[in-house]
């Protein structure tokens, strides 16, 4: 039925596939906390490290079972996503009036300190750790890299943990957001930051869990992902922030499910590109894939518009 | 006041420097010359125009591997190599500044942050034509004309004459009527437009501008190191660059300078306690951002000074200001 080029082919889209439910685990993070503040968080790919790097710590020296491991990357990522947040964004909320949240300032000088944390934050995991990527050990790493047949077509373990981590995120984070009292006020504040404010909700306390759910997620993807592909080193948030941000452009900025489609239309249009072309041009996809977007459908592909200033 | 920074450029900074006879502090001055100049740039785009570009060490790199490429592969001439890497500079300013001049604020930025990364990927992968990753090596020091410029002193009053006239081009456009508009489309494009500003224009002209002086800047660096590698020209050096402009004061062009020198002088300074640059890089920046919004040299200081010294606007037998 298939001969060998086909099965190669599908074998490479169910690569793409995985590769773009990982850009999915960081996108999701990424446009919680957009959505909500309306600022780019240039942080976000470090809190990913972070949590590939508490996880990876946590395997060392207390070889815990899975469950226990992802909860320690959620407790990092929760705890950096905070930290992060009252360091480098809650200074820059001191005025409340409407002008100043909805500010170009505001906004620019939230964008800055962000990147300027996440260089001091990747720097420092530099001098600390050093910049090559660490060594996983063997039994964890090959938990994940078990091939499991299916006809012709093999996954790998470390791929169906990262689509049932990614289902598993997708469907908390919307129980989260439409059926519990914080998720009310995440998409009150979200929709209007000062009206949020008249009826009643803490919108200082909101913002925080916003960024202790998507960091959370963010570092538990940083862990898994890491894990599967064997490469944890301090400028590893960069290439999948990236991405992710370029899956949230397209998905229309604010829409989480949005961001999720067009993040597996990225990874599997990235897989497809290198079956053309080498690896190195095939980084050209994304940022072809972004600057078209902006340019061509500036609300988005899947987007509810919003406008652009 | 110009004269006086003009005589600490041009004769007492040379004497010393020569006194002190170290190639190293040459080196290091050439250095935070030409990023003075990247610097002056960025404050053009990012702090008059308030576009922000993360995607400037991109065009550097077009005008440091337009440089090499035309002095390796044509050997001519760096009186010719330096004007041209300018314009290829500029022309691929105009290129990228049209599809993307109708995005504002943050989508800019990432628009910008994109097609600079393309530009590192392709110096990176087009191999036949930038050698990749290998870098391009052995460029021609700077003899102009047949003048040979390539030794230390020479080199560096070169750079600080490129320098001064990048200085002379950014106060001219950010301080006049001119650069009265650039503000007025920073503060608020919808605004300046209906009061018949041509704003689309004026952001693609303020771009390409900048986008000459980064590329001169780039053939510089190409001519005084005499290696390229697309690894010089990645985001983090586009950051370096905002750094600085953020540090000295968005919208001041001394500001610019000043954030030049201390974002590369300062890191050198701690050379001793262990390689912290980008470190420190970041931390400045978070400090300035924090505690100094308006940065070292913030933009009314710089406008006021500018008034002062060149305020011809402000004397009315000179008649009103530039045009």
């Amino acid at each position: 039925m298939f001969d060998r080029f086909d099965i190669f082919f599908v074998q490479q889209l169910v690569n793409g596939f995985s590769l773009g439910l990982v850009y999915a685990l960081v996108a999701i993070g990424f446009t919680l906390i957009f959505g909500v503040l309306n600022v780019v968080n240039f942080a976000h790919g470090e809190v990913y490290m972070l949590g590939a790097y508490a996880g990876l710590l946590a395997l060392l020296f207390l070889a815990p079972p899975w469950a226990a491991l992802l909860l320690i990357a959620l407790a990092a990522g929760i705890v950096a996503g905070v930290t992060l947040e009252r360091v480098a964004f809650k200074p820059f909320r001191r005025f409340r009036d409407e002008a100043s949240l909805k500010s170009k300032a505001m906004r620019e000088s939230t964008l800055l300190s962000s990147l300027a944390v996440s260089i001091i934050v990747r720097e420092s995991m530099e001098k600390t750790f050093g910049a090559d990527m660490q060594p996983i050990p063997r039994a964890y790493a090959n938990a994940l890299q078990e091939p499991i047949l299916f006809g012709e077509l093999a996954v790998a373990s470390g791929q169906l943990a990262i689509l049932a981590a990614a289902v598993v995120m997708f469907i908390a984070l919307q129980a989260i957001l439409y059926r519990t009292r914080v998720g009310l006020s995440i998409r009150a504040v979200a929709a209007n930051p000062l009206g949020a404010q008249y009826v009643g909700v803490n919108v200082d306390r909101t913002v925080i869990a916003t960024f202790a759910i998507g960091s959370g997620m963010g570092a538990v993807a940083g862990i898994l992902i890491g894990l599967y592909q064997g490469t944890i080193f301090p400028a590893m948030g960069f290439a999948p922030g990236v991405k992710a941000f370029v899956a949230m452009v397209m998905g229309g900025l604010n829409s989480i499910p949005g961001a999720v489609i067009c993040a597996v239309v990225l990874g599997v249009s990235e897989a497809v590109a290198t079956e053309f072309f080498s690896q190195g041009w095939a980084d050209l996809v994304a940022y072809l894939f972004l600057v078209a977007t902006l340019v061509f459908f500036p609300t988005g592909l899947l987007g509810a518009g919003r406008d652009r200033v | 006041m110009p004269l006086a920074v003009a005589a600490f450029v041009f004769v007492l900074l040379p004497l010393g420097l020569s006194l002190a006879g170290s190639g190293y502090l040459f080196r290091l001055a050439v250095v935070t010359l030409i990023f003075a100049i990247l610097a002056l740039s960025m404050q053009l785009i990012t702090g008059v125009a308030g576009l922000l570009s993360l995607g400037h060490a991109a065009i550097y790199g077009v005008g440091a591997y337009t440089a090499a490429i035309l002095a390796t592969r044509l050997g001519l001439d760096a009186a010719l190599t330096i004007p041209l890497s300018g314009l290829v500079s500029g022309l691929v300013g105009i290129a990228l500044a049209l599809p993307t001049m109708r995005l504002v604020s943050i989508y800019f930025a990432v628009a910008t942050l994109g097609l600079g990364e393309m530009i590192y990927v392709t110096l990176l992968n087009w191999v036949s034509f930038t050698k990749g990753p290998l870098g391009i090596g052995a460029i021609p020091p700077l003899r102009p004309l047949g003048i040979d410029l390539s030794g230390p002193l020479a080199t560096y009053l070169f750079v600080a004459v490129i320098t001064a006239f990048a200085a002379v081009v950014v106060h001219r456009c950010a301080h006049s009527y001119y650069g009265n508009a650039l503000r007025a489309v920073r503060e608020d494009d919808q605004c300046a437009d209906a009061m018949g500003l041509n704003v689309v224009r004026l952001k693609i002209e303020v771009f390409a501008i900048a986008c000459f002086l980064a590329g001169l800047a780039g053939a510089l660096w190409a001519h005084t190191t005499g290696y390229v590698n697309p690894a010089d020209f990645r985001f983090a050096e586009s950051i370096l660059i905002l750094a600085m402009v953020v540090v000295g004061g968005l919208g001041s062009v001394p500001g610019a300078i000043i954030g030049a020198a201390l974002l590369l002088l300062l890191p050198e300074a701690l050379r001793a306690v262990g390689e912290v640059r980008i470190l420190m890089v970041g931390a400045v920046m978070f400090l300035c951002i924090l505690f100094l919004p308006k940065g070292l040299f913030g933009e009314v200081s710089a406008l006021d000074l500018a008034r002062r010294q060149f305020g011809a606007a402000w004397q009315p037998e000179r008649g009103l200001g530039w045009r």
